[in-house]
């Protein structure tokens, strides 16, 4: 237990690599301050300094107690910079909530960076947290789907008439969860992240409180996401009884060791399987998924889509890929049944769909399957291929979310294919991009779609999991089916009547920026990958 | 510079819209700039890939996925691009006359111009995932065209169908790809080909390719697409459907063949695909009375042909089959030019309207003469030439593939000769049938609308009559396929030989057809279309549709119920088998250490029962609390105070929360009818109660290690200075996992005040 030889030095403060965790830091700070703001409402100036008070007085007290004073000042400034904005921005403090929440996002893309460049992958915290190429991958996915959130929701939620306060900083508790999850080595870690990022996005799911789908959808999701919690902790606990030890390197190597109870061990990766399956909606845990992508707000649910299953596929990578690699003969075999009903299910059940919102919803998780084989392939080509595959379905998926969004602000309800008939003739710059987005998430070449499927078939074939691939392949061409779909419907059909009364969509500022810059990252990142592929690989370091 | 060509493609098309809006028509000339300058580069560097020496260029697109562009020009490319670029300029020109001014010329000639590009990169593709990716770029950029008129319902079908056939088979074909380039250890078509592998695995990935190429090709039964896109502009119809794309999996066919024709199914499923769609197609085109529709059966037709020549995989008939793809190119291209013409002019392809128009457009009828002569085999054209050599190589091969492939091939050379006539007779000289309608009035044709089509027919002329002309460049192409003995040459005149018989056999027999076509017609109205390929594609789609509804009512039907029961059934079994499979139990701790937890045991057991058989919902809640105070009991037992009385409070808690949320629920649960599901609701039940038990059961007595427990209970005063060891667990030896959960509260904490908040506010009810 590092934990308790740490604590074992007595007299001494604990050594803790705030630098390392600077991400998460930064965005839970964020997330406090935006809260904070809120607290103190529109125009409540006595309560914005009464918070400014409180947050000096803490700040003064933790820095003599603990004699490092970097954090309290920070936290001081984050109090005076918040009466100042708020004084600033008097009469529309979503505005503010939202820009933070968005400068947060760009502070973690930086802090992420710095800490890549300048510290050695290691483990910190007492070895709770890595800082490794996939902590670090999964903070950029994270944060960019983030930011992408932020820009798409805004007026979405203002029409919706849901932009509560408490709106941001739950995003922004979410992503923190998110990237906690990237960067847990220990299970007791894991959990907590997993339990971090799923409350807020129970809540987020029911945000809109007066729509039944959204109630409906939060319930489920709450009910069976609290199950497969415990199913988790079963399976934590079950590896803690076996090697006792939470810590994934302690862990790991003491579930290799001959003699380990067969049984058990196979009995707490199944556990963890559970686990790991109903956050990365694998089939059969995939059920809540498109029932609640359908009822969550849409851009909850393009975040949900990206950027939950890039954190939960980077501690499903790091357990079994890393921890439990050297059992991969023992687990494989069950993931591989499980991927291949993921694969077929998810294609074949969004043929059927005629909503787009709950389409993309088992697209997602037929995607989970082809994660799936980059994270068997248990090899660096692998671990590499996951991260660059999660980074860009993370890009294409909140795009896609981004611009039904946009067509949910025209339409006032969700939007079926029938919708979108025409759509392209009318707005042929958003339909355009939609479709780049369809051709990408179909991988289609020319677009990061294709790339990434390539990049994970490719680690998988050389895994000798070539059977898997070529399923996988057969999954596509179902895919494909669905995604060209709509391409055909907002191209080639006609517009239903109602729809031609409409102005065409012209998207503007953050939401325009935003579809932007989605939609450039997926042709550039489809034609020169290069730069990102070396990215990925150099990140596809596990420290345990 | 074969790349700088193919990035030159995407430039131009790139600029065309914008190019469109200044100049119309004109877009045409700018676009067919692109073709014209593969076709300069080829002929510059002709010389050498005719003497052998093949062209070879890599770019390394992603090193980090070995992902490298090669692309390479032998004397089969070098042929190809004939017919891509050098055709392709020609139906540029043909555009330009073709097309009245219109708005979106320019989206046309930018599809048109990517399609140019794409089919040039299939051809000269080096590496396997570089040649899909060009591919399936041909079969979007062909869905674009075939869909240009996208006002019409019938062109959006078709487009689409054209789409997913093709993009399927694509698919197909890539996972092809990867079993074969797996068990070669590479990716490079022309190292496959030099040491082709050998296995199952191969096997089949050699029939997903296969299934590529034959929806590409248009083969049966897949050919039902390549009718249906004759709705496209003519010049599409020319370019993509007869000339080039559908010639893709051909091409592939005519590389692979000579290194897998041995696997046993090569040669019976190639050759017999390629004889039935001959046949299928020719008997089609037979009936038609679109000349378009006619010409595109006999398309179908034609590429049957070539897939059972190239297919074959001998030296003697990958001769004839190159020879016949560039015949092929020529006199069908310049064939669906001349209808263009009839269609523009005139105003209609229905040959039942058309009459005379050998008087009315002459130069244009003499095309159609000797474009169709050559499709029917006569000589002294290319086609004829082609047709012969075909013969020979069949007759030759005749000890490898028996002579079901010649018969096959003279029946459809008869069909051939059928149609062909039936398609000039039709258009050009028949007397009207006054049935359908007046003939129309024709206009006659601009010398720049004729160009193009004129020099495909003067090609197809002057390579007949002087075969010595093309010698080079087949020989070329067919030793890039295959090792040939002696180089094979091109002649017109091959002396009395059995292929001469049965071409004199061919033309008898189709002229026989033709003069009988009456009773051949009321045959056909009588047989009516095979059993439709047509058909086959709907019900594909339809079943694909149904089996995904089915699939959603059963495993889908949004029961939180039946979501858990599968969750925690499998919760229950996978680990549960592995326990039961692989577990073992080392000492079961007693049963029952004393009377009381027996007591106690026996009542929590009661009290559960109770909590499921309740028909009421505070009788159900007051069990499942009862259940709770008996675990506190136990711990009391077991001598935990302070755990029991924090059980205690939990329970109570909880069950004050349930009678305060139940004010507002029915006083029962809502009445089951289903016994069935009561049944399993049961058996989930006690699956996972009893997996649970056998799981603590496993869990108590695999213990290897020292429990740390000892160490909290040694160091908490000591380390920690605290005398209670819970507290000192919580914030010292496991503090940042009490400080993650208080986060985790803090989020709790803001979901409740957002409900409770949202509550009081207003909000409007939906979205």
């Amino acid at each position: 237990m590092t934990v308790l030889a740490q604590t074992a030095v007595s007299g001494a403060h604990p050594e803790i690599a705030w630098a390392a965790i600077s991400p998460e830091l930064t965005l839970f700070g964020v997330a406090i301050l935006v809260l904070m703001l809120d607290t103190a409402g529109e125009q409540r100036p006595g309560a914005s300094l009464l918070v400014l008070g409180v947050t000096l007085v803490g700040a003064g007290l933790a820095g003599v107690a603990t004699g490092a004073w970097v954090l309290p000042a920070l936290a001081a400034l984050a109090g005076v910079a918040q009466l100042a904005l708020t004084a600033r921005w008097r009469r529309r403090p979503r505005l503010l909530g939202a820009v933070l929440a968005g400068a947060g996002f760009v502070a973690t893309i930086g802090l992420t960076a710095w800490q890549q460049a300048t510290a050695p992958a290691q483990t910190v915290v007492a070895g709770m947290v890595a800082a490794d190429g996939v902590a670090h991958f999964t903070r950029y996915t994270v944060a960019v789907a983030g930011l992408l959130t932020v820009g798409l929701g805004f007026g979405y939620l203002e029409e919706r008439r849901i932009h509560r306060g408490e709106y941001y900083p739950l995003l922004l508790l979410a992503a923190t969860g998110m990237t906690l999850l990237g960067a847990s080595a220990d299970l007791i870690m894991v959990f907590i992240a997993i339990e971090v990022l799923s409350l807020s996005l129970y809540i987020l799911t029911g945000f809109p409180k007066r729509d039944l789908t959204a109630q409906e959808s939060a319930l489920k999701y709450f009910l069976l996401g609290a199950f497969s919690s415990a199913l988790l902790l079963y399976g934590v606990a079950l590896v803690y009884g076996i090697t006792g030890s939470t810590n994934l390197a302690e862990a790991g190597a003491a579930m290799a060791v001959v003699g380990t109870p067969v049984g058990l061990s196979v009995a707490a990766l199944a556990l963890l399987i559970v686990g790991f399956g109903f956050k990365t909606a694998v089939v059969p845990f995939h059920m809540w998924t498109p029932d609640v992508y359908q009822g969550a707000p849409t851009p909850v649910t393009g975040f949900m889509s990206a950027a939950t299953k890039a954190a939960a596929f980077a501690a499903f990578l790091r357990v079994f890929s890393g921890a439990f690699g050297p059992l991969v003969l023992t687990w494989r075999p069950a993931l591989y049944t499980l991927a291949v009903a993921t694969m077929m299910v998810g294609a074949l059940l969004a043929v059927v769909q005629t909503d787009l919102k709950r389409m993309l919803g088992y697209s997602a998780i037929a995607h989970a399957g082809y994660v799936l084989i980059g994270l068997m392939s248990v090899s660096r080509d692998g671990v590499s291929a996951t991260l660059f595959y999660l980074l860009v379905y993370a890009i294409m998926s909140v795009g896609s979310f981004g611009v039904l969004t946009a067509l949910e602000r025209r339409t006032h309800k969700a939007v079926a294919l029938d919708d979108v008939r025409g759509f392209g003739r009318r707005s042929p710059l958003v339909a355009g991009i939609m479709a780049l987005f369809l051709f990408g998430l179909a991988g289609l070449p020319g677009t990061a779609g294709f790339m990434a499927k390539f990049a994970v078939f490719r680690a998988g074939v050389e895994a000798d999991l070539t059977w898997l691939v070529v399923v996988a392949v057969v999954s596509s061409v179902i895919a494909a089916f669905f995604y060209l779909r709509v391409v055909v419907a907002m191209f080639m059909d006609d517009e239903p009547p109602e729809a031609a009364a409409q102005p065409p969509l012209a998207p503007r500022g953050a939401v325009a920026a935003s579809l932007a810059a989605a939609s450039a990252a997926v042709i550039v990142l489809g034609v020169v990958p290069g730069a990102l592929v070396d990215l990925a690989s150099r990140a596809a370091t596990v420290a345990l | 510079m074969l790349l700088a060509l193919l990035a030159l493609h995407v430039a131009v098309a790139l600029a065309a819209p914008t190019v469109a809006g200044r100049a119309g028509r004109w877009v045409f000339a700018f676009c067919g700039l692109a073709p014209a300058a593969v076709v300069v580069w080829a002929s510059g560097r002709a010389g050498g890939i005719l003497a052998g020496r093949a062209v070879e260029e890599t770019l390394r697109w992603v090193p980090a996925l070995d992902l490298a562009v090669t692309l390479r020009v032998d004397g089969f490319s070098l042929l190809m691009i004939a017919l891509v670029s050098g055709v392709g300029v020609l139906i540029f020109a043909y555009s330009w006359s073709y097309f009245e001014p219109r708005p979106d010329l320019g989206r046309f000639a930018a599809a048109l111009t990517g399609f140019a590009g794409a089919m040039l990169g299939v051809v000269v593709a080096d590496n396997l995932f570089v040649l899909y990716v060009f591919w399936e770029l041909t079969s979007i950029t062909s869905y674009l065209l075939i869909g240009f008129e996208d006002d019409k319902e019938e062109a959006r079908g078709a487009a689409l169908q054209a789409l997913l056939v093709t993009v399927a088979g694509g698919l197909a074909m890539l996972a092809g790809f990867v079993l074969i380039g797996s068990a070669a250890g590479t990716y490079s078509l022309s190292q496959v080909l030099a040491e082709p592998p050998t296995g199952t695995a191969v096997g089949i990935g050699l029939l997903l390719v296969l299934l590529g190429a034959f929806t590409k090709s248009a083969q049966v039964p897949f050919h039902s697409w390549l009718p249906g896109a004759m709705v496209a502009p003519t010049p599409v119809s020319a370019y993509l459907h007869s000339a080039t794309m559908v010639k893709a999996g051909v091409y592939l066919v005519a590389r692979l063949a000579p290194a897998f024709g041995a696997v046993v199914f090569w040669r019976p499923l190639v050759v017999g695909v390629g004889v039935a769609t001959m046949l299928v197609g020719g008997w089609r085109a037979l009936r038609q009375f679109d000349l378009k529709l006619l010409l595109a059966f006999g398309t179908v037709s034609q590429l049957g042909f070539m897939m059972a020549l190239l297919g074959a995989g001998t030296p003697e008939a990958t001769f004839a089959g190159v020879v016949l793809l560039l015949a092929h190119g020529a006199f069908k291209c310049a064939l669906f030019l001349v209808v263009g013409i009839v269609d523009h002019e005139a105003g209609t392809r229905d040959l039942r309207r058309l009459s005379g128009l050998r008087h009315a457009l002459p130069i244009t009828f003499a095309v159609a003469v000797v474009a169709g002569a050559s499709m029917a085999g006569l000589p002294p054209l290319l086609g004829f030439v082609a047709k012969e050599l075909a013969y020979d190589g069949l007759l030759a091969d005749a000890h490898q593939l028996g002579l079901a492939p010649l018969a096959g091939a003279v029946a459809g050379s008869v069909l051939t000769f059928g149609y062909t006539a039936r398609f000039l007779w039709g258009g050009f000289a028949s007397p009207v049938d006054v049935r359908a309608g007046a003939p129309p009035h024709a206009h006659r044709p601009s010398a720049a609308f004729l160009a193009p089509a004129v020099t495909l027919a003067a090609v197809t002329v002057v390579l007949g009559a002087l075969p010595g002309l093309a010698d080079g460049l087949s020989a070329a192409a067919a030793t890039a396929l295959q090792e040939h003995h002696e180089p094979p040459h091109l002649a017109l005149w091959h002396g009395v030989t059995p292929a001469l018989w049965l071409s004199v056999l061919t033309v008898v027999a189709g002229v026989a057809l033709f003069a009988t076509r009456g009773r051949v017609e009321a045959l056909q109205e009588r047989v009516g279309g095979l059993p439709g390929a047509q058909e086959a594609y709907d019900r594909a789609v339809d079943g694909l549709q149904r089996l995904s509804e089915g699939l959603t009512g059963v495993v889908q039907n949004g029961s939180l119920p039946v979501y858990l029961a599968v969750i925690l059934l499998t919760a229950a079994v996978l680990p549960g088998g592995a326990v039961l499979l692989g577990g073992s139990l080392a000492s079961p701790p007693p049963l029952a250490e004393s009377w009381a937890q027996v007591v106690v045991t026996v009542g929590i057991l009661v009290a559960s029962v109770a909590t499921v058989m309740m028909r009421r919902r505070f009788a159900a809640v007051l069990m499942l609390g009862s259940v709770g105070y008996g675990v506190a009991l136990l711990f009391v037992l077991q001598g935990a105070p302070d755990l029991a009385l924090t059980q205690f409070l939990i329970e109570t808690l909880s069950v004050i929360l349930f009678v305060l949320v139940l004010r507002h629920l029915p006083d029962r649960f809502s009445h089951h009818r289903w016994r069935l599901g009561q049944a399993l609701r049961w058996v989930v039940a006690v699956g996972v109660g009893v997996f649970m038990f056998g799981f603590a059961l496993m869990a108590g007595t695999a213990r290897t290690r020292q429990p740390i427990s000892r160490y909290f209970l040694e160091n908490s005063l000591p380390e920690a200075g605290g005398h209670n060891v819970v507290n000192v667990i919580l914030v010292d030896f496991r503090g940042l996992d009490t400080l993650g959960e208080i986060t985790v509260l803090v989020v709790a904490a803001l979901g409740v005040a957002s409900l409770v908040r949202a509550s009081r506010r207003g909000e409007p009810a939906g979205p």
